[in-house]
């Protein structure tokens, strides 16, 4: 046979119509294999978490929920959880408004004012990506130490002031504006705040957006530098109290369980009514990588 | 008529005040206003700290801040001659090596699996993406469950597929890779959201074209879809080395805060916490720290190198 004419067959793959429909079929029946399968551990928790004491411990495992709320309940008793979720929602939304309005003021600077060393300064910006997070891990304890502001919420927010991210895209998107956006707004008598304030942002959203959405994700779910920089229970996010009540109650899974589920719900609900933006918004931060 | 006299008139001062202005200077001092904040943010949390970090591997610093003396190389030398640093260094690598090729791997099949407009294939992309947003302390419980060796869910699917059971994180062997599978279910969504995007920015007519020369499937994917999406999947391959080396919350969640057993999970991160914000060996730490950074400035350098040869750039 020669080779051309192999090639040819299987390039008219797949040949017959219910050859075709049988691809189809078994593609997506694989595909929504992989998708239960992100989805199963969470639904083992869910599960564990409204079992009945009888059904924890059982081999195969129980995978039918007993609506059982009782470990909630226990749970809910056995940690201020409304004290750490406040504490977990300020340190994210003081660090979402620090860090979008100093990257938001920057990434302006870079766009629409002219002055000498632009070039050099938003240079000098980017190389804090190339420096890893770990070098700094001690010195920023240390830097904490001696402003006095560990064990605070200061020092869980204002490490992360700066959004270089944000800076980089929020500075591609006011660059999408054509100048003369800005020349009209100054014949009308506008002021560079006004300008930001009217025009620019409301057209950079989407950028906003992705850059609020990457701050969310990794302010909320912090773990490492929560759990260096605090002590005292007062000021601590959920995830850190989370994992001292794994540390204490290793073989307790209903209420282990249960404070997971408790936690995790919330996002998981968020995620699903923004799914179609947040696919998107993380699409968009693919743009780091010119 | 009278309004466009005043509007021309207004411009026309506008126009002047713009002339008068001095133009060398241009927006000095509003841009340094504008850009002030992140500047100092940066200045007291990056740089600074930057440049402590090469020097406070040299220094004893005492945690109660004591006193400081210079101890030259020494931190260095200890870290050097510890058997558990080259275990911690070894761990991080493999881990890694772990980690990049089956994030990269999963997400290019996954990506291809369900890369279409369907509603159920985008139920699907965004039950894969899920995990990504969950917190990571909260969500290892239930995985730590599925671990048990006795009544855990993997060892029943063991069981059913008549294999040994495992005795997952307890075991010094399959731990690391116990990690890497909760790893991989929380991070792969990520990847496969930044593939399809890419993807989806192929236009059609490159595949049809393919298609009318008589590439198989196969062949498509090797010859076509692979190198298009290049870019991206080195930009992944990074962004992966990177996070694969930050790896912190699932390590300490799911061996319960030791590292162990038998020091199998212990990172290099890990050990540079455990010892400087538990031991308070703080110069100790940062000499260690200084070694993972050079590690890690290596990885990128290599990977910069191989990216000149299999990166396809349009």
């Amino acid at each position: 046979m020669s080779s051309s004419a192999k090639v040819h067959r299987e390039s008219r793959w797949p040949r017959s119509r219910v050859g075709r429909r049988l691809g189809i079929t078994s593609r997506a029946g694989l595909a929504l294999v992989v998708g239960l399968l992100f989805l199963f551990p969470l639904y083992v928790a869910w599960v564990t978490s409204l079992d009945t004491a009888a059904h924890v411990f059982t081999v195969p495992p129980h995978l039918v929920p007993d609506f059982d709320f009782n470990a909630y309940r226990r749970v809910w008793h056995m940690a201020r959880w409304l004290m750490y979720l406040g504490n977990s929602a300020f340190i994210t939304t003081a660090t979402l408004a620090i860090a979008l309005s100093s990257s938001v003021l920057s990434a302006y600077a870079f766009s629409f004012l002219r002055f000498k060393g632009s070039n050099a300064v938003f240079m000098g910006i980017l190389v804090v990506l190339m420096i890893p997070a770990e070098a700094l891990l001690i010195p920023n304890y240390v830097i904490l130490q001696v402003f006095h502001l560990l064990n605070t919420y200061w020092a869980q927010i204002l490490p992360y002031g700066a959004s270089v991210f944000g800076v980089f895209l929020l500075r591609q998107s006011f660059l999408s504006l054509p100048n003369s956006y800005w020349e009209a707004a100054k014949l009308d008598g506008a002021s560079h705040l006004r300008f930001l304030w009217s025009v620019a942002l409301p057209l950079a959203k989407p950028a906003l957006f992705t850059i609020g959405l990457y701050i969310f994700i990794g302010c909320w779910n912090a773990f490492q530098w929560p759990l260096i920089v605090t002590t005292s229970h007062s000021v601590q996010p959920i995830e850190v109290a989370v994992s001292r009540l794994m540390m204490a109650h290793s073989v307790d899974w209903r209420r282990l369980s249960a404070a997971g589920i408790m936690t995790t719900f919330p996002l998981v609900i968020a995620f699903f009514i923004l799914q179609r933006h947040i696919v998107r918004g993380i699409s968009r931060g693919e743009g780091l990588q010119e | 008529m009278q309004a466009r006299i005043a509007e021309s008139d207004r411009a026309a001062r506008v126009r002047e005040g713009v002339q008068r202005k001095p133009r060398r200077f241009g927006d000095g001092w509003r841009a340094a206003l504008f850009l002030l904040p992140t500047l100092v943010f940066a200045l007291v949390f990056v740089y600074a700290p930057a440049a402590m970090s090469l020097v406070l591997g040299f220094y004893h610093y005492h945690f109660m801040g004591v006193g400081t003396t210079f101890a030259g190389l020494s931190d260095f030398r200890s870290a050097l001659t510890y058997p558990i640093f080259w275990l911690a260094l070894e761990h991080t690598l493999i881990y890694a090596l772990y980690m990049v090729p089956l994030t990269l791997a999963g997400a290019v099949a996954i990506a291809v699996l369900i890369d279409g407009k369907s509603r159920l294939y985008s139920t699907i992309r965004t039950l894969v993406l899920l995990p990504y947003i969950t917190p990571v302390i909260a969500t290892s419980i239930g995985w730590l469950w599925m671990f048990n060796p006795q009544y855990g869910i993997l060892n029943t699917v063991l069981h059913w597929l008549h294999l040994p059971p495992s005795q997952w994180l307890l075991s010094s062997t399959m731990a690391m890779p116990s990690v890497v599978l909760y790893s991989l279910w929380h991070g792969l969504g990520f990847n496969v959201v930044i593939v399809l995007s890419t993807l989806s920015g192929i236009p059609r007519p490159v595949w049809e074209a393919a298609a009318v020369d008589g590439a198989t499937g196969c062949q498509r994917f090797f010859r076509v879809t692979l190198p298009l999406i290049s870019p991206t999947l080195f930009f992944l391959a990074v962004v992966t080395t990177i996070g694969s080396l930050q790896a912190f919350s699932q390590i300490y969640a799911l061996s319960g805060g030791t590292g162990g057993p038998e020091y199998a999970t212990t990172t290099l991160l890990l050990l540079i916490y455990q010892t400087a914000f538990q031991y308070f060996h703080f110069s100790y730490a940062a000499a260690m720290a200084m070694l993972l950074v050079l590690l890690i400035l290596i990885l990128t350098f290599i990977q910069n190198w191989l990216s000149k040869r299999w990166v396809f750039y349009q």
